[in-house]
């Protein structure tokens, strides 16, 4: 019992003196940094335009600025919903927007992170691959800091 | 038809008893507490789901002893008399069952997802404008499982002694046990995020073969217990010692030539026989109602004692 307690003290020590903590089983966010993040796209508008060499729009943007938030490129790879989601299956692209909210169903087959913009009954969210959580929380707290913003600068503009 | 004596436990014991159901009552009301931190916390990790269920099985032993305690003091009558005792052998088969069933579907559950690969996401959540990620909460929830529940546990087991009680007896023991399926989960939770997507997984096996190993043993001393199995003490390690004392009891009256008992568990009540050849024939019937007087008054657990005047006593036991 007493070993138990002290245990998951160690561990809890351990992990939160350690500064990445949790990690990645697949090293995505590393990769993303040491490398390029391979982001999928698929046309949604407002949330995905799609562009001459590179995608505009609101979820774009957000990833242009995470993206250089966290230092890495970003290489672009445009495709339909359902096969950027099979890529995202098969770890062949690090990050999926497509203007997806909770709903999708394909929540199971990958990971949405939090919320980053609720309107209504539609919960904005973008897609990652399972179990990377280094990225997931890297992703997700930088989406947490703009959320303020986004919702002054796209509340009015869908309540309408 | 003949019926049994009304029961109540003997004067000593009534506090315990009623401490028993106010223990049972507060460990109810924080299993809720501690199923709802889970739930809420759960994520979709596995361990963490299978540490969910453990907790809201560890339910079902209390649940059954305070529906069963409202019962097995109802009076024997016509159509029952025998009384209502075997409901306390038949709440903890149910228990048992429940333990076991759910136990083998967990065990099946986690080595898919161990074979499927399956890789946990925990992201963050926000609690109070701090944003934090979900694995931590998961921690707290399952220490907040753990250490009231040993507690409670402590409480629970020397009542369940005194009281002869199983349901009761069971459910200490499992609160006891808690703090190995936190540790499994924890180290789950932390597994992940060391980058160990297995970690999850295996935790969860490790939990699930736990209940079910809670469960197998469960269900096997309810089935003995329904099938009139010799008295044991309720730590299930031996014959209870008050089996020889009855027999003794018997064979230490003077008009005794040899004797023979049978004994057998309903609920927490004892039930038995007694086949006697007796030295002399004179006031035998006397004599008879005087010994079982004896006999039911070495403890408050034998109900009744029915001895019967033989020429030959049945076939000695086998082993």
């Amino acid at each position: 019992m007493k070993l138990f307690i002290l245990a998951v003290g160690a561990c809890l020590l351990l992990a939160g003196c350690e500064g990445n903590f949790p990690k990645d089983p697949e090293r995505t966010l590393e990769k993303a940094k040491q490398d390029q993040l391979v982001v999928g796209y698929s046309e949604n508008p407002p949330w995905v335009v799609k562009g001459d060499t590179a995608p505009t729009g609101i979820e774009p943007d957000l990833v242009r600025a995470f993206a250089s938030s966290i230092g890495a490129r970003v290489r672009w790879q445009n495709d339909t919903e359902q096969k950027l989601f099979e890529d995202l299956e098969e770890k062949k692209v690090h990050l999926v927007i497509a203007g997806i909210t909770q709903k999708t169903p394909w929540k199971k087959k990958v990971a949405l992170t939090r919320p980053y913009l609720k309107q209504g009954k539609e919960k904005h969210v973008m897609a990652a691959i399972r179990g990377e959580n280094a990225f997931i929380v890297a992703l997700e707290r930088f989406l947490h800091a703009q959320e303020p913003q986004l919702k002054q600068t796209l509340g009015h503009e869908t309540d309408r | 038809m003949k019926q049994i004596d009304n029961f109540e436990y003997p004067q000593g014991l009534r506090d315990d008893f009623k401490k028993a159901k106010k223990l049972e009552w507060i460990t109810i009301g924080y299993l809720i507490t501690t199923a709802l931190a889970m739930y809420l916390t759960m994520g979709n990790s596995q361990a963490m789901k299978t540490a969910w269920f453990e907790d809201l099985l560890s339910l079902t032993p209390s649940v059954s002893f305070l529906i069963a305690s409202r019962i097995f003091f109802k009076s024997p009558n016509r159509d029952f008399p025998f009384g209502y005792h075997r409901v306390v052998s038949i709440a903890y088969l149910c228990s048992a069952l429940a333990l076991f069933s759910i136990g083998t579907f967990l065990v099946i559950d986690s080595v898919i997802t161990l074979a499927m690969r399956e890789h946990a996401t925990i992201g963050t959540v926000v609690v109070l404008g701090h944003q934090v990620w979900l694995g931590y909460l998961m921690i707290a929830a399952l220490l907040w499982g753990t250490f009231p529940a040993i507690i409670l546990g402590k409480k629970k087991l020397p009542i369940a002694e005194k009281l002869h009680e199983k349901n009761l007896y069971t459910d200490a023991k499992m609160n006891k046990a808690d703090w190995m399926t936190a540790a499994a989960a924890i180290f789950g939770v932390l597994g992940i995020g060391m980058g160990w997507w297995w970690a999850d997984s295996v935790a969860a096996l490790v939990i699930s073969v736990d209940i079910v190993h809670d469960g197998f043993n469960n269900l096997r001393q309810a089935v003995y217990d329904l099938m009139d199995q010799v008295p044991m003490t309720v730590d299930n390690q031996k014959r209870d010692p008050l089996i020889e004392k009855v027999k003794e009891t018997l064979a230490g009256q003077s008009w005794v030539k040899d004797c023979n008992i049978r004994l057998r568990e309903e609920g927490h009540i004892y039930l038995g026989e007694g086949f006697v050849i007796p030295a002399r024939e004179d006031n035998l019937t006397q004599l008879i109602e005087e010994a079982s007087r004896e006999v039911r008054q070495l403890d408050w657990r034998i109900q009744e004692f029915v001895i019967m005047p033989v020429e030959k006593l049945p076939k000695e036991e086998k082993a």
